[in-house]
């Protein structure tokens, strides 16, 4: 048997690209910081690390509370709109934590949007005092929490529409009140989800850069992107990149373990049976409509108004942004990132297929492992190791430096995008994959069929719609991305996302306004494109 | 070269690396011989058909189809150039495609070649699938699935056919009607066929020979009659579970005597030394009833099987025989009744070990 094929070649590429930015964190840690560095290693990673937590904390309490409490409304109860909130909490995805936090801060600044309509409604006066500030880690945690909430309540409910009905029934049975079922069935048998999606939770907010970074918190994210921009110490920055992939890590080690424990409760083929909902009256119904509308207009109406408001009142931001441009530099991004992504995510799913190997597996599982990297340490281990690699290797045999090549380039920001949405990708097409029976390949082989028919003729009819699933989903995140965009793209290459991030840290929020608005009707776009395959009802 | 139409010649068959089957040899003589491989689940039958298929690799031992070395330790035909059908016993129909396209997929494969057709329209009446063409598989029984997973294998014009359990999803009182239909599609068209079934009573029906495998090895090759009346060894009985072992004593050249049943004539199948202390193998149609006799024995249970009753006896020493008694036998006898015995027994063959 052949050991080298291309199946090999690319999962080992796919892996080594991931590997390089946490090795060049794990041995930048033990390379000398500057004198700088020492002071604030001494005096500032304490706060760093405890502002990490305490936002951490926060964002899971609120997500838990908001995604399992709506998630649990809308699987077992129906009621007024109940079908259009099923899909209409999930939008707040649209809304990036930092575009959350811009419209939070200009509703409640002084003279913002808050004073402006008490204004009109009670005529001058001093309201200032008594609008409420959400600035500082209480306004960071009600933007990552109201941006992401839908990880718990997608999941959550995933979990509560596969539950069994039995389960249910047997609460009845056994003469459980509606709220003891609750407690001492429904949720603990969808622990294994409600963690998985809680992880995912975490892992953002441990990596979130914009929100923090525009309420001034120093947490471990942007202090990695302020010693890099700020006291160019390239040494401290993955320094502090190691403590947040240590926490990374474990979490990331929790969700792999949830997610697995989670598969149990997948439901077998064809004994699913959609469960009857309780239809709610009267109060019991207006409460639960009401507070799912809450939700759905604190997370989408309320950011998205804000930014609708500002751009009407300034449109002189509309037309001054060049949108032409972004919307090509965005297309020109997804493209490229979407099509290598593809390709290599059928690579490695078809040589898994056909290889039947233990060591493309592992390979694998390295290579998928790139969405935990927080998007800023992959950027500053990106730029780390070419820099190195310039330093040494490329100097060494006296060449031209490749350090244009790679760093503020197009091909450096889609080979960042690869490593950090690669699991996306390569997932995406796995699960589609796996429900492939390996007999229908065989099938067809034995009617004639030969391995590159069979791709083209079984595989990619059956795929399609889970490639349009993920290039949609590519999309989503890469126009949503900030940290690593904004570290490594050209210059004067401009996407919504970096516009109104240097527009918000300019202080010039109604400017942000116009490319936030813009971001944020995409983003809902894709997720309503794909709301089916999120919902993960496209089967009954 | 040999003359058999299908061969396989000393072959390891093996999975991930363990091995399943030992050294097999078996062929098919002619073209148009069905042949079915009886076994407990998880012995390796389904490996077997699915390396004659191509689909698993073999190292050692040849496996030929029409004088053909398909695979060997150093041949490998690809599964796609055989020409074998398999009908897998999951029923892999292709969930994107109607059972109608489902059913014509690789029909076409032998277009133009002189192979004489099989008439698609025809099978699909047979087997009554008519009515779910236009559905999609996910739409269909379990039944249904295998009747058009067992549809597409016959009309791709095989050389060789290969069918794992395919019936075992077919309901009890349709399963009967479906294998008669099998057997005559299979001989009509004259499409040389490997069957793995667990079932024996379908496997004497539809096999021309039998092959039962056992302990990693087959055991037996040889045709249903012989199989059943003649088991090689007292594995394949057990297996077959159609008897009961007695000890006995061989008295003379067509004599046994049992110390419960007196004895017993007949005429040995295999030679045995006057004096040596042997088994010998009970079927339920060995013994006849007689209320007259006076060799009575306790009945323990009794099972109506439609066509005949069939009583469970104890023997002074505590083992329990089988007795077939036809269903309109006048007089019925209840749980704890005496039972009689013609004797002396007489039995036509005289199987012992």
């Amino acid at each position: 048997m052949k050991t080298f094929n291309i199946w090999y070649i690319s999962s080992f590429l796919i892996s080594l690209f991931v590997i390089i930015p946490v090795v060049t964190v794990f041995l930048s840690y033990f390379e000398n910081t500057s004198d700088y560095s020492e002071l604030l290693k001494n005096t500032f990673l304490f706060e760093y690390i405890s502002n990490s937590l305490i936002l951490l904390l926060g964002v899971l309490i609120m997500t838990l509370i908001i995604g399992v409490t709506t998630a649990y409304l809308v699987s077992f109860y129906s009621f007024p709109f109940s079908n259009f909130f099923k899909w209409a909490l999930i939008l707040g995805f649209a809304v990036p934590p930092y575009i959350y936090a811009y419209s939070l801060t200009a509703f409640f600044e002084n003279y913002g949007t808050a004073y402006s309509i008490l204004k009109s409604l009670f005529g001058d006066g001093n309201y200032n005092k008594h609008i409420p500030k959400f600035d500082g880690i209480l306004g960071a945690i009600l933007s990552i929490s109201f941006s992401i909430y839908a990880y718990v309540y997608i999941l959550t409910r995933a979990s509560f529409y596969y539950q069994s009905n039995n389960l249910i029934e047997l609460g009845k049975n056994l003469g459980f009140s509606k709220l003891k079922s609750l407690f001492k069935i429904i949720i603990p048998s969808a622990r294994p989800a409600i963690v998985a999606g809680l992880s995912l939770v975490a892992m953002e907010t441990l990596s979130d850069f914009g929100a923090v970074d525009f309420f001034s918190i120093n947490t471990l994210t942007t202090a990695i992107y302020n010693s890099w921009l700020s006291f160019d110490d390239l040494a401290f920055s993955n320094q502090l990149s190691f403590y947040l992939l240590i926490f990374i890590f474990g979490l990331f080690s929790i969700e792999k373990f949830s997610r697995r424990s989670a598969k149990y409760h997948s439901p077998l083929q064809g004994g699913f049976k959609t469960r009857k909902k309780i239809e709610l009256y009267g109060l019991n119904s207006f409460f639960a409509f009401l507070l799912c509308f809450i939700i759905f207009f604190l997370s989408f109406i309320f950011p998205i108004s804000q930014m609708l408001y500002w751009t009407i009142i300034y449109p002189k931001n509309f037309f001054d942004l060049n949108i032409y441009d972004l919307i090509l530099n965005t297309l020109l991004l997804v493209s490229l990132s979407s099509i290598i992504l593809i390709i290599f995510s059928f690579i490695s799913n078809y040589g898994n297929r056909v290889s039947k190997s233990k060591i493309l597996n592992f390979l694998t599982t390295i290579s998928i492992s790139g969405y935990a990297l927080p998007g800023i340490i992959l950027a500053v281990a990106y730029i780390t190791f070419v820099a190195w690699f310039d330093n040494t290797i490329i100097n060494f045999f006296e060449i031209q430096s490749i350090k244009k090549i790679f760093i503020g380039s197009i091909l450096g920001l889609v080979l960042a995008y690869f490593v950090r949405f690669y699991s996306l990708s390569c997932n995406g097409i796995k699960s589609s994959y796996e429900k492939i029976n390996k007999t229908l390949d065989e099938t067809a082989y034995l009617a004639g069929y030969s391995k590159l028919k069979t791709f083209l003729n079984i595989h990619i009819p059956y795929l399609k719609s889970s490639i349009f699933f993920v290039i949609i989903l590519i999309s989503l995140e890469i126009i949503r991305e900030l940290p690593i965009t904004l570290i490594l793209r050209p210059f004067n290459f401009e996407t919504f996302a970096t516009t109104a991030y240097i527009y918000a840290s300019q202080d010039l929020l109604e400017a942000a306004a116009v490319p936030s608005l813009f971001l944020v009707l995409i983003a809902s776009l894709f997720i309503f494109l794909i709301s089916r395959y999120i919902l993960k009802e496209e089967n009954e | 070269m040999n003359k058999n139409f299908f061969e396989i010649k000393n072959v390891d068959f093996q999975v991930g690396g363990k091995t399943k089957v030992k050294n097999l040899s078996l062929h098919i003589e002619k073209k148009g011989e069905i042949i079915c491989l009886l076994g407990p689940s998880g012995i390796g039958k389904t490996t077997i058909l699915r390396s004659i298929a191509g689909l698993e690799k073999i190292s050692n031992g040849s496996i030929s189809l029409k004088s053909k070395v398909l695979s060997s330790k150093n041949d490998y035909v690809e599964p796609e150039n055989r020409n074998i059908a398999l009908s897998f016993q999951e029923n892999a129909l292709f969930p994107h495609y109607t059972i109608k396209k489902n059913i014509y997929f690789g029909a076409d494969r032998n277009k133009g070649n002189g192979v004489r057709k099989i008439d698609p329209r025809k099978i699909i009446k047979i087997l009554n699938i008519e009515k779910i063409l236009n559905k999609y598989p996910h739409q269909i029984s379990a039944g249904e699935a295998q009747r058009v997973s067992l549809t597409r294998a016959l009309i791709s014009n095989p050389d060789l056919l290969l069918l794992d359990e395919p019936l075992s999803n077919i309901d009890e009182n349709f399963k009967e009607e479906i294998q008669v239909k099998l057997k005559q599609i299979l001989k009509d068209h004259k499409i040389t066929t490997i069957i793995v079934t667990h079932d024996s009573y379908e496997a004497f029906y539809l096999g021309d020979k039998c092959g039962i495998i056992l302990e990693k090895k087959l055991k037996q090759f040889d045709e249903p009659y012989n199989v059943y009346h003649y088991p090689s060894s007292i594995n394949v009985v057990n297996f077959l579970n159609r008897g009961v072992l007695v000890p006995a004593k061989v008295t003379g050249q067509y004599t046994l005597q049992n110390d419960d049943l007196g004895l017993i004539k007949g005429n040995f199948v295999n030679e045995h030394k006057v004096g040596t202390k042997v088994k010998l193998l009970l079927q339920p149609e060995d013994l006849e009833h007689d209320d007259k006799s006076n060799l009575q024995l306790d009945v323990v249970d009794k099972k109506f099987k439609g066509t005949n009753f069939i009583y469970t006896l104890k023997t002074k020493s505590n083992k329990n025989i089988s007795v077939f008694v036809h269903s309109h036998h006048v007089h019925q006898h209840q749980i704890n009744d005496k039972f009689g015995i013609k004797n002396p027994i007489h039995i036509k063959h005289l199987v012992c070990f």
